[in-house]
């Protein structure tokens, strides 16, 4: 029995299929071969005419084709006024295609943060939503009751884009018929249940309160910078991207883009705080204790932090 | 008289969400419309954040050119603040650009326009088996080859980009970080990797030896000179587009438009207009509303007064797009890899274009051989990055003023303008590539370059638009960069 994927676009930067083609550990080709998934539609990928992607649509709200799992990629734009005319296809609104599909596929993925919470496509005029959580609130596109037929809410990847790792992950666990255990924001725990910080190379500079206030050098970037490593929660710093690298490896402070509040409504690469300690301080933290610890620990900074000269 | 028919076609395997609406008569197009369909509103959601937030959020314009308007974005704020940045901090950027255009111009190439040669209209063509064999979708094996080597390729974006797509590693004032001396020997070596493959696979010879080719004499000559050349993807590629006719469409208003590129003169500014280069100037350009889905005010304005509110008529008005019309003087151009090659004096593609202009032939071959020039500058880029010398400096406070930042991008030239006051974004524009190619019919009702280069297409069987799929994707065109930069008056 093949698996039957469909993936849409919606008010999307296509940033997220480009992350699924970065895929490695398997990539796309071996994801599709040994997990043996019959790729209905991927606007990149797929090769069919109009006319047998629109027999395709139909058999899978009539049913007759079966839909394992549904990928949607970019907010739902329901501007204006509601009428979703400000994205369409073949001049129907595309959000509500995306309602006849989710009720069919047996698990809807929100791939990327704007599917999941709103992201950018929130931000302006176009009325965009996340599939079943609007920012921080649940509820989003598709309301908060929705199950699809596996018994599973809208599973989201959140990420900026998401990281094509955890897509083929979470692709291949959902095959597998694998528990996927999810925050309160409904993302998986195994991805999405640690900081950004865990992992970070600026770790020590962290610990001893060595603080970045302008850009190109070694140390920690949370109090002045606006990193949002600490507070945010996503796997950057444990799955590194294109093998390599993470913001925080490169000088570029977190921009949180995992969280439902991403694009944050405040400047980015500045620290809110509050007499010099940041406003925002990890989950569970007493802000009196933490101000003691952080004094002491910044009196113990060691000299070669100090002067920067560890290797990150 | 033959039948006339009103055809309206979604396209994929294009980024974005591309529609376009034909009128065939006596089996040819003779009028086309083409729809940019999804729109995001990103200039609305810039106005009012903090100066700098523009390279945070732009860049989410497009999860394939990221990294374009990362850079033009960096450049339009660093004119405000009069600022030069390290030598070195250009050498990275560039490098991240050119990694950015490869892996574009081959995964365009092989998974989006090449899969065309595989459709059944070719069926009785001799080489159609080895094509399948090569380009069949998710099949073939330059398609998976492609998949791997680019996100190889990319592994050079992590080392010194941090990721990608959506890298963040240009601030004002150059890079945040300083790839060690292994990071950079790491660099060279995936680099190296993926010439090999390149040459071998794509060129069938060293990437010196196709750069002696200076004219279409001399690519004759290079195709013929041995079996290597023949069967490498180059070599069929132009056995291949030449049985099929790839050089007959797609010809188009032949004006090319180039911002220029990389900051060392490799890819010249300028506009051809009819065969004339004349020297580019920003305040030529201006934007049409015309036949966009926005309130005009019956003129056209250059991108730092630019107004658009946005007003979907549905289907009763003239308007059909979300993307709006840029002009040069008045007048529409392609951009991408032909112009700038075209613009730069490139003689093999001057020879090619000379006598009957730009086709699609010409259009993807420019894609395909681009990555043969841009390799050596990447390798002198790494070979010159010095560790006595800065990566960033550090520049002083934010000031109000304008500034723009044009570049040409993966698929042609990308232009940022913006506009800080009292520390916030009060206006931003932003122009993308496609914008250009893709764009609707201006005030003057000329069509856009695209639709311009479908008129004339032989359409054989009206249910199998092959010849329209050859002539849009000779373009490449970019669908979520295009309908970005429109802001909405409530």
């Amino acid at each position: 029995m093949s698996n039957s994927l469909y993936w849409m676009q919606c008010g999307s930067c296509g940033g997220d299929s480009m992350s699924f083609l970065n895929s490695e550990s398997p990539d796309i080709i071996e994801l599709i071969e040994t997990f043996n998934i019959n790729l209905l539609w991927h606007p990149s990928l797929a090769y069919i005419t109009h006319e047998q992607h629109t027999q395709v649509v139909k058999k899978i709200i009539s049913g007759e084709q079966s839909l394992d799992i549904l990928c949607i990629e970019g907010a739902i734009i329901r501007g204006p006024s509601g009428t979703g005319v400000y994205d369409t296809s073949i001049s129907e609104p595309k959000k509500d295609l995306v309602i006849k599909l989710a009720n069919q596929a047996k698990y809807v993925l929100a791939v990327g943060t704007c599917a999941s919470y709103g992201g950018v496509c929130s931000a302006g005029g176009v009325e965009g939503t996340g599939l079943q959580f609007h920012k921080k609130n649940n509820g989003g596109f598709l309301g908060d009751s929705f199950l699809s037929k596996g018994g599973y809410p809208v599973i989201n990847l959140p990420g900026c884009p998401c990281h094509g790792e955890i897509i083929v992950r979470t692709i291949m666990a959902l095959i597998s018929d694998s528990k996927i255990l999810l925050t309160e924001f409904n993302a998986p725990i195994n991805w999405y249940g640690i900081l950004v910080h865990q992992g970070c190379t600026r770790n020590e500079y962290h610990e001893y309160q060595v603080e970045d206030k302008v850009f190109g050098d070694k140390g920690c970037l949370f109090f002045h910078l606006g990193c949002h490593g600490p507070i945010a929660y996503g796997s950057c710093n444990k799955l590194l991207w294109n093998r390599y690298g993470s913001k925080t490896r490169i000088g570029i402070p977190c921009l949180g883009c995992t969280m439902p509040d991403f694009p944050q409504p405040y400047p980015f690469f500045s620290t809110r705080n509050i007499e010099g300690i940041p406003l925002s301080l990890p989950d569970g933290i007493d802000r009196a204790h933490y101000i003691a610890y952080k004094g002491i620990a910044a009196a113990t900074a060691p000299k070669r932090l100090k002067e920067r000269k560890t290797n990150i | 008289m033959g039948k006339t028919y009103n055809l309206e076609i979604p396209l994929n395997r294009v980024e974005g969400d591309l529609e376009l609406k034909v009128q065939i008569e006596d089996n040819r197009i003779n009028d086309a419309w083409i729809s940019g369909v999804m729109f995001r509103d990103f200039e609305n959601i810039l106005k009012g954040r903090a100066a700098l937030d523009g390279i945070v959020i732009t860049p989410r314009i497009c999860g394939i050119c990221s990294t374009g308007h990362l850079y033009a974005a960096n450049k339009a704020i660093e004119m405000i603040l009069d600022i030069e940045i390290p030598d070195n901090a250009v050498r990275l950027r560039n490098l991240a650009l050119m990694v950015e255009m490869i892996q574009g111009d081959m995964r365009h190439g092989f998974l989006y326009f090449f899969p065309q040669f595989v459709n059944i209209t070719y069926s009785h063509i001799p080489m159609f088996s080895e094509a399948v064999r090569r380009y069949a979708p998710l099949k073939g094996e330059i398609y998976i080859e492609t998949i791997k080597e680019t996100k190889k390729l990319l592994e050079i974006m992590g080392i010194i980009g941090g990721q990608w797509p959506h890298t963040s590693f240009m601030i004002p004032g150059g890079v945040s970080a300083i790839p060690n001396e292994s990071d950079l020997v790491q660099c060279v070596y995936l680099l190296k990797h993926f010439k090999f493959w390149y040459e071998k696979r794509i060129l069938g010879c060293h990437v010196e030896r196709f750069l002696e080719v200076k004219n279409a004499s001399d690519l004759d000559i290079w195709l013929n000179e041995n079996e290597l050349h023949q069967k490498s993807d180059l070599g069929f590629y132009i056995r291949y587009a030449k049985e099929i006719g790839l050089d007959s469409i797609g010809k188009g208003h032949c004006n090319f438009i180039s911002f220029g590129g990389f900051d060392h003169n490799i890819i010249h500014s300028g506009f051809s207009f009819e065969g004339d280069i004349e020297e580019f100037n920003h305040e030529k350009i201006s934007e049409s509303l015309a036949y966009s889905w926005f309130k005009d005010n019956n003129r056209d304005e250059h991108p730092f007064q630019g107004e658009t509110r946005a007003y979907a008529t549905g289907k009763e008005s003239k308007k059909y797009s979300w993307a709006k019309a840029p002009r040069y003087k008045g007048i529409p151009a392609e951009t991408g890899p032909l112009s700038e090659k075209i613009i730069s004096g490139n003689p093999l593609f001057y020879d090619l274009i000379k006598h009957k202009g730009p086709n699609v032939f010409i259009r993807e071959l420019s894609r395909l051989v681009r990555v043969a020039e841009t390799i050596p500058i990447m390798e002198k880029y790494l070979h010159e990055i010095s560790h006595s010398e800065p990566f960033y400096l550090s520049p002083k406070n934010i000031v109000d003023g304008e500034g723009f930042g044009l570049i040409n991008v993966a698929r042609g030239a990308l232009g940022h303008w913006v506009k800080i006051k009292q520390g916030k974004i009060s206006n931003y524009q932003i122009i993308t590539p496609t914008s250009w190619n893709a764009s609707p019919r201006d005030s003057a009702g000329i069509r856009g370059p695209m639709e311009e280069a479908l008129i004339g297409t032989q359409i054989d069987n009206i249910s199998n638009l092959v010849n329209i799929e050859h002539v849009i994707r000779s373009f490449d065109p970019c669908l979520v960069c295009t309908v970005h930069s429109l802001k909405i008056r409530n």
